[in-house]
C-alpha cells in the first residue's frame, strides 16, 4: 500500500480546508469555517500502474507565522501551497511557510494553488507574477474550491510527485 | 504522584478517564500495535488490530514514527470519523504510547473565538481593499473628467477663433444659421505689393508679417467690437453690426481702419513700412453658417462684394469708403470726396477717403 502524508499550508480562510472537501468529498460550502487543529482526510488517486493514497493534514492557517507548529509536517512527502488570489499578501505566508518547514525536513515535493478563481473581479494577482513563479519549474495551479476548476489537477499531480 | 492524595488521584484519573475519554495504544519498534485500551470505541477505533503496523491502520501515524522529539503533543487532531482528540506519544524502552484524549468541546470553543477574529480581519482587509479600490477608480474619473473639460475647452477656443461667440453657441445648440443683417458694415484690407515683397524676402518673414497683419487685426477688431471673419491670402475681412447690431457700426469700422493702418506702418516688409489698402461700404447682408463638419461663418450679399470692389480700388496706405458709409459717419472723421469712379460689375460709384 503506497500511502504519503501530504500537508496543506497557506495562511488563513485562503481555502485549504475547502480544496481538500472539494478534492475529497466533491462539495464546497459558501460558509467560512476556520480550522483549529488539524483535520485528516484521505484520497485514493489512482494512476494505471499504481494507486496513492494521500493522507491530508490540513493545518490550521495562521496570521502570526511564528505560532505555525512546523512538528505537525513530521513525515509528510509533499505539500500543498494554498493562496488566496485575492489577497496578495497570502503569498508571502504561503511561501514563508514552505521555507520553515524546509529548513526543518529539507526539500520536498510541492504544488503552488492559487485559490479562488472564481473571484475574476477581485483577483489580485498578475499573471507576470505567476509566469515569474512558474519559471523556477514550480507546478503552478489557479483553482477555484468553489467549481473545482484545477482542483482535482493540483492534487493529482502532486500524487504523481510524491510518488515517485 | 504518590504526593497527591488519593483522593485528588482518583478525581484526575476519572476525569480524564471519563470526562476526557482516554485512549491508548502502544506501538512496538516494528510501529506494530502492540496493546490497546480504554475508551477507543469513543474514537471509532475498537477495530485496530494488534499486531499489524499503526499508519495502516490510523492514517495520521504514516510518517511520525520514529519520531526523534518524544514527547510529542499534538493538540486538536480532528480524526476522520469527526473526534477531535488531543494526542500525546511518549517513548518507553523502544515502543511509543499514544495516548487520546477528547478535545472536541475546547476544539470548538476555540473555533468560535478563532472564527470571529479571523472575520473580523478577512472584512477589515476587505474594507481596505474597497477603499483602496475606490480611490482609484475617483482618481481615474477624475482625470477622465479633467481631459474631457480639457478637451472641451480646446474645442471651444478652437470653434471661438472662426465663429463669433453667439454664433457659436447657437450653432452648439444646433441651430440652422443665415441670418440677415440690415445694417452692417464690411471692411478688405490687403498688404500692399504683397507678392512682389514676399518674393523678394522668403517664405519665413512672409509668414511674421502676415502673422503680424493678422494678430493685430484680431486684437483691434476685440478693442472696436469688430468680428474678424477670415482671411483670404494676405486679405483680412472684418465686418460691424454683428451678430448683435449696433447702430455706430460704420464709426466702429472706420476707428478699426485707421488703427490697423497704424499697426501696419509700425512694422517692416522688404525694408518699408507695412501698407495696407482698405476698402468698407456698409448696408445689408445676410450672415451664415456653412459646413457641417468644418464650419465657416460668412458674410453675403451685394454690400460684401462692393466693399471688396471698393479695397481693390484703393490706394496704397488709403482707407476707401463707399458714400452709403460715409453718410453714416459723424463729423469728427476726416474725409476726402474721391468723386464718381467706375468700378468692376457695379458701375459708377462715388467713393471717400477717410483720412482721420
Amino acid at each position: 500500500m503506497l500511502q504519503k502524508k501530504i500537508c496543506m499550508l497557506g495562511g488563513f480562510a485562503v481555502g485549504k480546508t475547502s480544496l481538500v472537501r472539494r478534492f475529497v468529498q466533491s462539495i464546497f460550502s459558501e460558509n467560512y469555517l476556520t480550522t483549529v487543529g488539524v483535520k485528516i482526510d484521505k484520497k485514493s488517486v489512482a494512476f494505471p500502474d499504481k494507486t496513492v493514497d494521500l493522507i491530508l493534514w490540513d493545518l490550521a492557517g495562521e496570521d502570526d507565522i511564528g505560532s505555525f507548529r512546523v512538528s505537525y509536517v513530521r513525515g509528510a512527502t509533499g505539500l500543498v501551497l494554498v493562496v488566496d488570489g485575492t489577497r496578495p499578501a497570502t503569498l508571502a505566508v504561503a511561501l514563508t511557510l514552505r521555507e520553515r518547514v524546509e529548513a526543518e525536513f529539507g526539500a520536498m515535493p510541492f504544488v503552488l494553488l492559487f485559490n479562488k478563481s472564481d473571484l475574476a473581479d477581485r483577483w489580485a494577482i498578475s499573471d507576470g507574477e505567476i509566469d515569474e513563479l512558474r519559471q523556477r519549474g514550480w507546478q503552478i495551479y489557479l483553482t477555484s474550491a468553489l467549481s473545482g476548476e484545477h482542483v482535482d489537477d493540483a492534487f493529482r499531480q502532486l500524487a504523481s510527485m510524491v510518488a515517485n | 504522584m504518590s504526593r497527591v492524595p488519593k483522593e485528588v488521584r482518583s478525581w484526575i484519573y476519572d476525569f480524564f478517564y471519563n470526562e476526557r475519554s482516554a485512549a491508548y495504544l502502544k506501538i512496538d519498534a516494528r510501529q506494530c500495535i502492540e496493546e490497546k485500551g480504554g475508551n477507543l470505541e469513543h474514537y471509532g477505533l475498537s477495530s485496530l488490530r494488534i499486531g499489524k503496523p499503526v499508519a495502516d491502520q490510523l492514517e495520521f501515524m504514516e510518517g511520525l514514527l520514529p519520531c526523534p522529539e518524544l514527547p510529542f503533543h499534538m493538540p486538536m487532531m480532528e480524526l476522520p470519523g469527526g473526534h477531535v482528540a488531543d494526542l500525546h506519544l511518549f517513548g518507553d524502552n523502544g515502543s511509543v504510547w499514544l495516548v487520546f484524549l477528547d478535545a472536541t468541546p475546547e476544539r470548538d470553543h476555540q473555533q468560535r473565538l478563532q472564527q470571529k477574529a479571523y472575520e473580523m480581519t478577512l472584512l477589515q482587509e476587505r474594507e481596505r481593499q474597497l477603499n483602496a479600490k475606490l480611490q482609484s477608480t475617483n482618481e481615474a474619473l477624475r482625470e477622465s473628467q479633467e481631459g474631457l473639460s480639457r478637451e472641451y475647452r480646446r474645442a471651444e477656443s478652437l470653434l471661438l477663433n472662426i465663429l463669433p461667440a453667439s454664433i457659436a453657441e447657437r450653432l452648439k445648440a444646433d441651430e440652422q444659421i443665415a441670418d440677415s443683417h440690415a445694417e452692417v458694415s464690411v471692411l478688405f484690407a490687403d498688404i500692399v505689393g504683397f507678392t512682389e515683397r514676399a518674393r523678394s524676402v522668403g517664405a519665413t518673414t512672409t509668414l511674421a508679417i502676415l502673422n503680424y497683419f493678422f494678430k493685430a487685426a484680431d486684437l483691434l477688431s476685440e478693442q472696436y467690437g469688430c468680428e474678424k471673419i477670415k482671411t483670404i491670402g494676405d486679405c483680412v475681412m472684418a465686418v460691424a453690426g454683428l451678430p448683435t447690431a449696433r447702430s455706430d457700426h460704420a464709426e466702429a469700422l472706420a476707428n478699426y481702419a485707421l488703427e490697423l493702418r497704424e499697426a501696419a506702418r509700425r512694422e517692416h516688409f522688404a525694408g518699408e513700412p507695412l501698407g495696407l489698402r482698405i476698402g468698407i461700404h456698409s448696408g445689408p447682408i445676410v450672415a451664415g453658417v456653412i459646413g457641417k463638419r468644418r464650419f465657416v461663418y460668412d458674410l453675403w450679399g451685394d454690400t460684401v462684394n462692393l466693399a471688396a470692389r471698393i479695397q481693390k480700388a484703393a490706394e496704397p496706405d488709403e482707407i476707401r469708403i463707399s458714400d452709403a458709409t460715409h453718410q453714416l459717419l459723424g463729423p469728427e472723421f476726416a474725409c476726402d470726396p474721391l468723386g464718381e469712379t467706375e468700378l468692376r460689375g457695379t458701375g459708377r460709384v462715388r467713393m471717400w477717403r477717410l483720412r482721420r
